[in-house]
């Protein structure tokens, strides 16, 4: 079970690393210009891209952070961590579905950093909605 | 110790995460003069990350150009853009508000740069544009493209629509009709990307002050646009 923590901190680092570099992009404006090649400038040019005035990519950060702090405790042995890692991490999955059904039905251009972030969120629902219902605490 | 390591790590991502972010943001060039402020007292030590930039003539665009202002304006802004690009419709009354500000110091120029590759309507509304040009409303339909952008972009067929504003504007609907697909306008559209692609745009939009190249980060919004056009007139000046 430890490992599955360790691997979901690890992972979440990488959703970090992701959204901060879309954070940095929206804040720079780096990416909101329409470019020939990318979709990501329609994607987070677009209106979902801002929620009550902060970047998306920004509070997607923060929740990624959320989930390595957690994980990182549910590591150490620090065991509610561990059960609130399920719940925050639905939520996040449920909301990369929402973003993606966005950019296909809606914006209908991708952005390849939101699509790589979707993949991350999902993986690390699977990892521990794995560890937590497929294998047993007890085994730890 | 074990107790405490997981927080240490935690706040040691934190200060890493924090920090990266700050590094990042940091190394893109800042907004030259604050609204309101004097401009920089010691030009020789404080040139504007635009008057750094070199200057690349290019080659030439669609002549004659479609321009607005003064022709011995002591700034001339050449936007190269796209009439369904999102940040060009947020861009075009922010640089309405400078020409109407900064009145016969500013002169504008557009150039078409259309991005077909992402914008399916984007070729449409600038041969639109450039048909509108050949009687004479290049910038009333222009202005109209802007400002009904999102009424448009996310139609199927957008010829009616386009058709829609040539008579709105008091064009001769059958002539437009006959223009929007013709040599004339297909090559004014080549020639204005030819010189965007010949001068590295990439994006639009895409604007050039006096020649150079203006970052995306000092166009919107319009104070950091205000800053940086005050700040070419005062080296002008000096």
């Amino acid at each position: 079970m430890r490992k599955i923590y360790v691997t979901a901190a690890l992972l979440s680092l990488i959703g970090l690393a992701d959204a901060l570099y879309l954070t940095v992009e929206h804040l720079t404006g780096a990416t909101v210009q329409c470019t020939i090649l990318s979709g990501c400038s329609e994607v987070l040019s677009s209106r979902w891209a801002v929620v009550a005035g902060f970047p998306l990519a920004g509070i997607g950060a923060a929740a990624y952070f959320t989930v390595f702090s957690l994980a990182t405790l549910a590591a150490f042995g620090y065991r509610a961590a561990g059960t609130l890692l399920t719940p925050l991490l639905s939520a996040m999955f449920i909301v990369s579905l929402w973003l993606i059904y966005l950019q296909a039905f809606v914006i209908r251009q991708f952005c390849q950093y939101c699509l790589f972030s979707a993949a991350i969120t999902s993986a690390l629902l699977l990892l521990v909605v794995i560890g937590r219902f497929v294998l047993k605490p007890a085994s730890v | 110790m074990k107790r405490i390591l997981p927080f240490i790590i935690i706040l040691a991502v934190l200060g890493l995460a924090l920090g990266s972010a700050w590094y990042l943001t940091r190394s893109v060039p800042s907004t030259p003069t604050a609204v309101g402020q004097p401009a920089p007292q010691s030009p020789e030590t404080q040139a504007s990350p635009v008057q750094q930039a070199p200057i690349n003539p290019g080659i030439p665009g669609a002549e004659p150009a479609h321009s607005h202002g003064a022709a011995n304006a002591v700034v001339h802004l050449e936007e190269f853009g796209d009439f369904e690009c999102p940040p060009c419709g947020l861009f075009h009354p922010v640089l309405k508000q400078m020409e109407e500000e900064f009145g016969g110091q500013v002169r504008v120029t557009f150039r078409e740069f259309p991005l077909v590759a992402v914008h399916q309507h984007a070729m449409a509304a600038a041969s639109a544009a450039e048909a509108a040009g050949l009687q004479g409303k290049f910038w009333e339909m222009h202005d109209l493209l802007y400002d009904r952008q999102n009424n448009w972009k996310t139609q199927f067929d957008v010829r009616p629509v386009f058709e829609g504003y040539a008579k709105e504007i008091g064009l001769d609907v059958e002539r437009y009709k006959r223009d929007v697909n013709s040599d004339l306008v297909a090559q004014r559209i080549f020639n204005d990307g030819r010189r965007g692609h010949s001068l590295g745009v990439k994006g639009t939009p895409t604007v050039f002050m006096n020649g150079r190249e203006v970052p995306f980060e000092l166009l919107l919004p319009a104070e950091k646009l205000r800053a940086t056009i005050q700040n070419e007139i005062q080296a002008a000046k000096r």
